[in-house]
């Protein structure tokens, strides 16, 4: 599955996307950074691009989103409908009982994980027998991000911001 | 004033249920049916259109599962009754009708008018918890319907099944959430008020 260069409107949410090069989520082992600052659209073009496309291909996917606390009831019913017992559980082991539960899926979106657990890499160790790809929206810093470096490769996205007319936002996506 | 504008709302929600739900026009079809179409295009007006959609969205599976039973109910002459499809047609209408009437009568009442109210401090901190509670709770269903639709494991079997579960998924997440929200607001405004009323003495 690719998302293939070009420019994406979401109008609604005042971003213009021009990306510059196109991100193949085909090939296994990639794990990929989103980067940018506050209010160039990560989570959007997550949410709004990224994962249409996923479902549009039916590529089996995670997402963990940036309001993991909202999310986290969601799991405990879900996991509560398919005959998990979920009651005293913790939000990690929640999400371990989740994504064990998960293991046809091949992509694992996490939006700012590295915020709310800054020892994110028990996710890695959790998932990396199924997962191919990894996408993963972080304000780390480029050598910070070293839980998932020795077995994947890493391919750093950046979102700058070109102008903002007051209306929409014009951003570029760029590999680095 | 505000006994006032409390009491207006409290007898115009009496007088809707004593006329359109257990009173002399809940077999009245055709009445039902501009009451539904009047109370949804009120809602559209205080709040939104989008916001009126996710509403009916909302009740939707109520009145199919309603509808469905109506059905069931009329096909197997439960009770011997000949009028299960005209009786459950007028459930299927009044209960939306009827839901989004308290909805926006209810979203009259503001924070101002509950601090205002001559009752306990305690009851005035109950009521702003519950107030505060459903409207955050009518926000995040839309957020809690996004992330169960990026769940795979809930789309084996068929369409209706999925569907079902997806909403037991939305009912059981949102009662765990309000029932989190409402202890946590409570404990912080109990709290707040708490330390107000010490730093003013």
């Amino acid at each position: 599955m690719q998302i293939k260069k070009g420019t994406y409107r979401l109008e609604k949410r005042g971003l213009n996307f021009n990306l510059s090069d196109e991100l193949n989520f085909n090939n296994s082992a990639n794990c990929f950074y989103l980067r940018g600052g506050n209010g160039f659209g990560k989570t959007s073009f997550l949410e709004k691009i990224i994962i249409p496309a996923l479902k549009e291909n039916k590529v089996p996917y995670l997402y963990i989103g940036q309001d993991i606390r909202t999310q986290l009831y969601t799991l405990r019913s879900l996991l509560a409908v398919q005959g998990i017992k979920v009651f005293d559980h913790d939000e990690v082991e929640l999400l371990k009982l989740w994504i064990n539960h998960s293991r046809s899926a091949t992509v694992f979106i996490l939006d700012e994980f590295d915020k709310y657990f800054p020892d994110h890499g028990f996710i890695f160790d959790w998932s990396n027998a199924f997962i191919r790809t990894y996408i993963m929206v972080t304000h780390l810093g480029y050598g910070q991000s070293e839980a998932v470096a020795a077995k994947y490769r890493t391919c750093n996205v950046k979102f700058d911001l070109i102008d903002f007319d007051g209306h929409i936002r014009n951003i570029s996506i760029k590999k680095e | 004033m505000v006994v006032l504008k409390l009491g207006i709302i409290l007898v115009l929600i009496l007088s809707f249920f004593w006329l359109f739900v257990f009173g002399p026009f809940y077999d009245h079809i055709a009445t039902q049916l501009v009451v539904l179409i009047g109370v949804i295009g009120w809602n559209m007006l205080r709040f939104s259109l989008r916001e009126t959609i996710s509403l009916l969205k909302f009740c939707f599976p109520f009145v199919f599962t309603l509808f469905l039973f109506g059905l069931i109910f009329h096909f197997t002459r439960l009770l011997g009754r000949q009028d299960w499809l005209e009786d459950t047609f007028i459930k299927c209408i009044v209960f939306p009708s009827s839901l989004v009437f308290l909805k926006v009568l209810l979203s009259y009442i503001t924070y101002l008018d509950i601090l205002n109210l001559p009752i306990s401090m305690k009851k005035r901190v109950d009521l702003i918890t519950i107030k505060s509670a459903f409207s955050k709770g009518e926000k995040i269903l839309r957020r809690f319907s996004w992330y169960l639709n990026t769940y795979s494991g809930l789309e084996s079997g068929s369409n209706i099944k999925y569907r079902l579960k997806k909403y037991a998924c939305l009912m059981i997440a949102l009662y765990l959430y309000l029932y989190e929200e409402i202890e946590n607001s409570n404990r912080l405004l109990r709290n707040r008020y708490q330390h107000l009323h010490e730093a003013n003495k």
